[in-house]
């Protein structure tokens, strides 16, 4: 079915076989202290439309995090969204090994420069604007040919959200989540705090037992992770905007936030940030912090992601077009600049579940092949390192 | 004695700064393009929201001592509005002791265009052209790990001269650091970074860099630091007293750092 169906989408072929919907020139700093520097090439650079980058809060350390840390770099330096990137760093083998593993993910140009080898923060900046003008024509020479359906890599998300969360939004989703599955693309499903309470009706939908087995583990994991702190993780959750929302469990929450995976059986669970293998659904164990999922996702090969909301968020990836549906009208109407399409017309008795779940499948095509999102228009490019044992240890 | 500026009753400040401090990473962008078009300081981050146990209080307290500081003038709290991190509670809180704190919420401002709006007309009506005003005594942060020689020369001048000196070293890196000497309103930091680190500062606090002359990457960045090794301790007291009267420090100059807040725990 996969390769039958005329597909509509666009993209930007990749060597390795995955299809970018965009093609940037990524410049990734691997010290907070370059955070700046990367920042005003990006925004002094004549070819600025086409250029992206993170700014975080890393300075090159190796501390209990490192694999999660060198598996987030590694994975988005490389994510298909991007045609070339640029590492720039301090100059040390812990940086040299990110990009080693980069290298080794993906064949494209990947530059790194260094403050040792540049011999101070100017020079750098010089080389990294000069390294960009270098490799632009090398990345403008790669044109959008017509991609099949297995080309789309779906980041489902939710923040902010709220009662309607789980009868409006969440649904449409699955619906289109559920029709990409169907044409052999592949969808995520992440935020495991958001299917806990859940986890044994996604269980049920595993292809095989060993899948189902994992969603279970990868949930269990997650509470005995948050009980070691000495935390009540249903004393936190649901999140104060989402009890102001209408929420009043963690497990209302979960049964509305699993929504957005519809029907389809789960092929797969992944760990944080680790890529898919083959076309399917898939649960993905991140954090239900909307940036280090969404920064998870980019460093698994998502290419566009859908997220819902209830109580309006800006927020976006530097990589991957980041589409807001509303789950109701009233905040789709009051923040307009937020959101790209309302799926609360569910609710006003407008429009059918179907009918929004055509509109978010017709969208998700339609930012695929070009269009930009409320988040793009608005230079979103949040980015965060995901930790499992804090900052401080 | 120091020219400093009085920053109503935060103290006396080496710089008269004006923070736009987003309580949660959803509203850090917004405060860069506020911080920009005002010219006051910001940072990015990744905090607020999605945080548990003793993070919850111990980010609220961050951000407050970051309000509190001496070299604050006002502060601009910008929140989205479903936060763990309630940016009412916390700007109430800044308030509650210095009243030059405003706060604009996105979800309630018609969204980014208008959140925008309202956040540098806010922060123009609360900036104000602080005097000037002495200062005797500063207090001097240390971020690193100088030879023990020079440390002891330089605490003796500091003492001498009336100052506090505050040492920070229980991490490798300057960035994390620098929390401390947030915590203690350091007025300027003189740091050491380690060997394999390079000079940084921090939106916040001036901060001057000295190099080991041991360490091949300080010397392959020598320019960009602001005293080597082999400066004496009275030397790298004078540089510190030169940019507490105003002199931008290389970090400072080349806008080199981000303030990096402390975590305990994983975010859920």
């Amino acid at each position: 079915m996969s390769t039958s169906t005329p597909s509509l989408l666009t993209g930007f072929p990749r060597k390795n076989g995955k299809w970018g919907f965009r093609n940037y020139i990524l410049i990734l700093p691997l010290h907070n202290a370059l955070n700046q520097l990367a920042e005003e090439v990006r925004v002094n650079h004549p070819a600025q439309s086409v250029i992206t980058s993170v700014a975080h809060d890393w300075s090159g350390e190796i501390d209990s995090d490192w694999d999660r840390i060198h598996r987030v770099f590694s994975g988005f330096a490389v994510n298909p969204n991007v045609g070339a990137t640029i590492v720039i760093g301090v100059g040390s083998a812990t940086e040299e090994e990110i990009v080693e593993a980069a290298r080794a993910k993906r064949e494209m140009p990947i530059a790194y420069l260094t403050l040792r080898d540049s011999g101070g923060f100017d020079n750098l900046r010089q080389r990294l604007m000069e390294s960009v003008s270098e490799v632009f024509p090398l990345v403008a020479s790669i044109k959008r040919e017509s991609a099949p359906w297995s080309a789309i890599v779906l980041g489902l998300e939710c923040g902010g959200s709220d009662a309607y969360s789980g009868i409006t939004a969440n649904p449409a989703l699955g619906v289109a989540s559920d029709k990409f599955v169907e044409l052999g693309g592949t969808s995520i499903l992440a935020e495991t705090m958001e299917i806990l309470g859940a986890e044994h009706l996604l269980a049920a939908r595993a292809k095989t037992p060993e899948v189902g087995q994992a969603i279970i583990d990868v949930v269990a994991r997650y509470e005995r992770s948050i009980t070691y702190e000495g935390i009540d993780i249903r004393g936190a959750q649901p999140s104060r905007g989402n009890i102001e929302g209408g929420l009043t469990t963690l497990e209302e929450k979960s049964l509305g936030a699993a929504k957005k995976a519809g029907n389809a059986p789960f092929t797969g669970v992944l760990d944080y940030a680790y890529v898919p293998t083959e076309p399917g659904l898939y649960f993905m164990d991140t954090p239900g912090h909307d940036i280090e999922q969404l920064t998870g996702f980019a460093a698994a090969d998502v290419n566009i992601t859908v997220f819902t909301t209830g109580r309006g968020t800006p927020t976006g990836s530097a990589v991957i077009p980041t589409i807001k549906a509303a789950t109701n009208t009233e905040m789709a109407t009051a923040l307009p600049d937020l959101i790209d399409l309302n799926a609360g017309t569910i609710a006003d008795g407008t429009e059918t579940l179907a009918e929004v779940g055509a509109r978010i499948f017709n969208e998700i095509i339609e930012v695929a092949n070009g269009k930009l999102t409320a988040a793009e228009k608005g230079g979103h490019r949040e980015f965060n390192l995901s930790r499992l044992y804090g900052s401080t240890q | 004695m120091i020219t400093g500026y009085a920053n109503n009753s935060r103290g006396v400040g080496v710089r008269s700064l004006q923070l736009i401090l987003p309580s949660v990473v959803c509203s850090t962008h917004l405060s860069k393009k506020v911080a920009e078009e005002v010219g006051a300081i910001t940072f990015s981050h990744q905090h607020g929201c999605g945080i548990i146990g003793p993070d919850v209080a111990g980010v609220n307290e961050f951000f407050v001592a970051l309000a509190g500081h001496p070299n604050v003038q006002s502060t601009l709290v910008l929140g989205l509005g479903c936060e763990t991190i309630q940016g009412n509670e916390l700007t109430d809180s800044i308030a509650v002791k210095f009243p030059e704190t405003r706060y604009v919420v996105i979800q309630e401002s018609a969204g980014m265009t208008g959140a925008l709006e309202l956040s540098v007309e806010a922060a123009r009506e609360l900036h104000v052209d602080a005097p000037h005003a002495p200062l005797e005594h500063l207090v001097i942060g240390v971020e690193g790990n100088p030879a023990a020689d020079l440390l002891d020369s330089f605490a003796d001048l500091v003492a001498k001269a009336g100052h506090t000196l505050v040492i920070s070293n229980d991490f490798k890196e300057p960035s994390r650091n620098f929390a401390k000497l947030v915590r203690e309103k350091a007025h300027v930091i003189a740091s050491f970074p380690d060997a394999n680190q390079p000079p940084t500062g921090l939106p916040l606090i001036p901060v001057v860099t000295i190099a080991n002359t041991q360490s091949p990457l300080h010397q392959a960045l020598i320019d960009d630091f602001d005293c080597a090794i082999g400066t004496s301790a009275a030397q790298v007291l004078e540089k510190l007293l030169a940019v507490a009267n105003g002199e931008a420090s290389k970090a400072e100059a080349k806008k080199i750092g981000n303030i990096v807040v402390p975590r305990m725990v994983r975010s859920v």
